[in-house]
C-alpha cells in the first residue's frame, strides 16, 4: 500500500483537541498552567510549528543521531587526545559538563508540561520531542564525561555539579528556576525556546562543535553538532506562541517575557562562552573575539528576529551592548583569581600575547582589565603566589547570582544596585536585574544567595574555609588551580617589557 | 558573625569587585579601610604608599563627602550590606 506524503495527512494527525464531557475545559487545561493569558483555544489551535516531524521520523533521525556520536566516541576511546590536550581546553569540557548536563534533564520537566498542558495541539507534539530531546541530552551529556572521571576527578562534576551549592550552579540553578522550572506554557516558550535557545544558544552550539574540531576533539565536537541539531528544531517553539500573543492584544506579557528571560540567560551564558572564546581557547585558534561573535549573530541576527515577530528589542539594550564589552571580562578576573571555588581549572589567559589580541579585540583593555592582572601577574613574577589567590568573598547579586563587578581602574564602574524590600536589603549588578526582581518581588523575595546564607546560619561559621566546604570545593574533588600551573608567566621573564 | 559586627559591600576604588567584609561597630573609618584593603591591595589593585584611604557612602553620583577617619561604624550608623566606597586621597 503506497504511503501518503506527510503533508497530505500532517495537520489532521496533530489535530487532537476534543470537547471535554468528564471534565470541564478548566480543568483539564488549568490557566496557571496552560495560559494565564485567557487567550482562546481556537486562536491556540492555529500554532502551526516552522519545522515539521512525525514521530517515525523523529525515531529514525534520533536513532542515526546517537549512533554517529556514540560510534565517535567508541573509536576515539583510545586515543591519548584527553591526555595531551590543552588544560585549558579541559577546563572548558569541565565548565560545560558540570554547567549543562543536568540542566538538560531539568528542561524535560518544562517540555513535558508543554506536551501535556498546551492548548495548540501542534505545540504538544513539539513539546514531547523536546522532552526527549533532553532526556537524549542529558544522557549523553553524562556518559561521555564519565569516561573521564579515571583520569581526572574534576570531571565528575558533571553529574555532582547541580547536587551542589557551589556558587556557579546557584546561579544557574536560580536562572533555570525561573525561566523554564516554574513557568506557564506559554510564557516558558518565550523564555526558554526562544530567548534562551533562539536567542543564544543555538547558534553558539554550532561555533562551540567548530571550536571543538579545531583543538582536535572530534568526540566532544560530535556530541556538540548531535545536540544542536535538536535544538534547532525545538528552539522554534516560541516564535509561533509569540505571534499567538501579539495577535491576541497580549504583546506586552511577552516583551517582559522575552525581556526578563533573555538578560538573565545572557549573564549567565556570557561566562560560559565568553571565558572559553576571549580566555581559554588558544589564541592561533580563535576565529573571532566573543563580542565579535555577539554582534554578528545575536545582535544583529536575534534582533531582527524580535522585530520579525513583532516585538521590540528589550528596554535595557543599552546596558546589554555595555555588558558585552564588560562582563566576561569581569568574571573571568573573579573566576581565575578565586579558582579555588570552581571544579574546573582556570586559565589566566593573559600572556604577553593574548594581551594583544585583547587590546585589538576590545580597545582600552590594558587601561582597565589590564591593571588588574598587572597586580596579579607582579605577584606570580616575584613569587607571592599567596597573594594571586583572592582570600574573601566579594558580593553576589541577588537576582543572577554572580559576583557584582564591572569594569576596573580608572573608570572604576563597579556597583552594587540595591533596594529594601520588606526590611530585607538587595544587591544587584545591574539595574535590568533590579528591574526583574520589581516585576515580581514575590516570586524572588525568599531566595538567599550565598552571601546571604552566610548570615542566616546555613554556613556556620562563615569563614572562607567553610564557605569552600558548602560549596563542594574539596569535597568532589580539589577546587581549581591554575590551569597551566603558571607556565604562562615564563613569557613575562623572557619580555620583561610586555609586563610594563 | 560576631554580635557587635555588621556585614557591609566595599566599593574599592580601580577594583573589578564589590567586596563583602565584616566591620565591627567600634571600628573607625581608617580601620575599615584596612581591613577592606587588606585582602585588595596588592592582591588585585596596586598599592599607592604615598596615599592614604577614605570612606564615603556610595551614591548614584559618587558626591558623598567621607567620613571622618576617627569616625565608627556604630557613629556612622552604618547598615546591613550597605555600600561603601573605599577610596585613595592624598594624605
Amino acid at each position: 500500500m503506497a504511503l501518503l506524503e506527510r503533508s497530505e495527512w500532517y495537520d489532521l494527525a496533530r489535530t487532537t483537541n476534543w470537547t471535554p464531557k468528564y471534565a470541564t475545559e478548566d480543568e483539564l487545561y488549568p490557566a496557571d498552567m496552560s495560559d494565564p493569558y485567557g487567550i482562546s483555544t481556537e486562536e491556540w489551535e492555529t500554532f502551526d510549528e516552522p519545522y515539521k516531524v512525525t514521530f517515525r521520523e523523529y525515531v529514525a533521525v534520533q536513532r542515526e543521531k546517537d549512533t554517529g556520536a556514540y560510534s565517535v566516541k567508541t573509536a576515539l576511546q583510545h586515543s591519548d587526545y584527553y591526555d595531551v590536550a590543552d588544560p585549558a581546553y579541559l577546563s572548558m569540557l569541565k565548565m560545560h559538563y558540570g554547567a549543562i548536563a543536568l540542566s538538560e534533564y531539568a528542561a524535560c520537566q518544562p517540555d513535558a508540561r508543554t506536551a501535556r498542558f498546551s492548548k495548540a495541539p501542534g505545540m504538544r507534539n513539539m513539546g514531547l520531542f523536546a522532552f526527549l530531546d533532553e532526556m537524549r541530552h542529558g544522557q549523553i551529556q553524562l556518559w561521555f564525561p564519565h569516561a573521564l572521571v579515571r583520569k581526572d576527578r574534576q570531571f565528575d562534576w558533571a553529574h555532582e555539579a547541580q547536587h551542589s551549592n557551589n556558587w556557579a550552579v546557584l546561579s544557574g540553578r536560580h536562572l533555570m528556576d525561573d525561566v523554564m522550572m516554574t513557568r506557564d506554557v506559554p510564557t516558558c516558550a518565550i523564555m526558554l525556546s526562544f530567548a534562551f535557545e533562539t536567542g543564544l544558544t543555538n547558534v553558539q552550539l554550532v561555533g562551540l562543535s567548530e571550536d571543538a574540531a579545531k583543538v582536535g576533539d572530534h568526540t566532544f565536537s560530535n556530541l556538540i553538532t548531535s545536540i544542536q541539531s535538536d535544538e534547532a528544531r525545538h528552539a522554534q517553539i516560541g516564535t509561533p506562541v509569540i505571534e499567538i500573543m501579539v495577535r491576541n492584544g497580549k504583546k506586552a506579557e511577552a516583551q517582559q517575557a522575552l525581556d526578563i528571560a533573555f538578560w538573565r540567560v545572557w549573564r549567565v551564558f556570557a561566562i560560559l562562552t565568553g571565558v572559553p572564546m576571549d580566555y581559554q581557547f588558544p589564541l592561533e585558534k580563535r576565529a573571532m573575539s566573543f563580542k565579535e561573535y555577539m554582534h554578528e549573530f545575536v545582535i544583529t541576527q536575534f534582533q531582527r528576529q524580535i522585530l520579525d515577530v513583532g516585538l521590540d528589542r528589550p528596554w535595557y539594550w543599552d546596558h546589554f551592548l555595555d555588558d558585552v564589552e564588560n562582563h566576561h571580562h569581569c568574571q573571568q578576573c573573579g573566576i581565575w583569581s578565586w579558582r579555588q571555588t570552581v571544579w574546573w581549572n582556570p586559565t589566566a589567559g593573559v600572556g604577553p600575547r593574548e594581551r594583544e589580541w585583547l587590546e585589538e579585540k576590545y580597545p582600552g583593555w590594558n587601561a582597565s582589565f589590564g591593571t588588574y592582572w598587572d597586580v596579579v601577574i607582579d605577584n606570580i613574577l616575584n613569587g607571592r603566589d599567596e597573594l594571586a589567590w583572592g582570600d574573601s568573598m566579594t558580593a553576589v547579586c541577588n537576582m543572577c547570582q554572580i559576583p557584582i563587578s564591572h569594569r576596573p581602574g580608572p573608570e572604576w564602574r563597579a556597583r552594587a544596585h540595591q533596594l529594601d524590600y520588606e526590611g530585607r536589603r538587595y544587591s544587584f549588578c545591574t539595574p535590568v536585574c533590579k528591574w526583574i526582581f520589581g516585576t515580581d518581588p514575590v516570586r524572588y523575595k525568599d531566595h538567599h544567595s550565598i552571601v546571604d546564607r552566610m548570615y542566616s546560619g546555613e554556613i556556620e561559621p562563615p569563614t572562607f574555609d567553610n564557605i569552600l566546604k558548602y560549596m563542594g570545593c574539596g569535597e568532589v574533588s580539589e577546587g581549581g588551580r591554575d590551569a597551566h600551573d603558571y607556565a604562562w608567566i615564563e613569557a613575562y621573564r623572557t619580555q620583561p617589557q610586555a609586563a610594563e | 558573625m560576631a554580635v557587635n559586627s555588621t556585614p557591609i559591600l566595599c566599593r574599592f576604588q580601580y577594583d573589578c569587585h564589590i567586596r563583602l567584609f565584616d566591620v565591627d561597630q567600634a571600628d573607625d573609618m581608617d580601620a575599615v579601610a584596612a581591613k577592606c584593603a587588606a585582602h585588595i591591595v596588592g592582591r588585585q589593585v596596586a598599592s599607592q604608599p604615598d596615599k592614604i584611604l577614605r570612606v564615603r557612602r556610595t551614591t548614584d553620583d559618587d558626591n558623598a563627602p567621607p567620613f571622618p577617619r576617627d569616625m565608627t561604624v556604630e557613629a556612622a550608623e552604618l547598615t546591613r550590606f550597605e555600600q561603601l566606597d573605599v577610596y585613595f586621597d592624598v594624605a
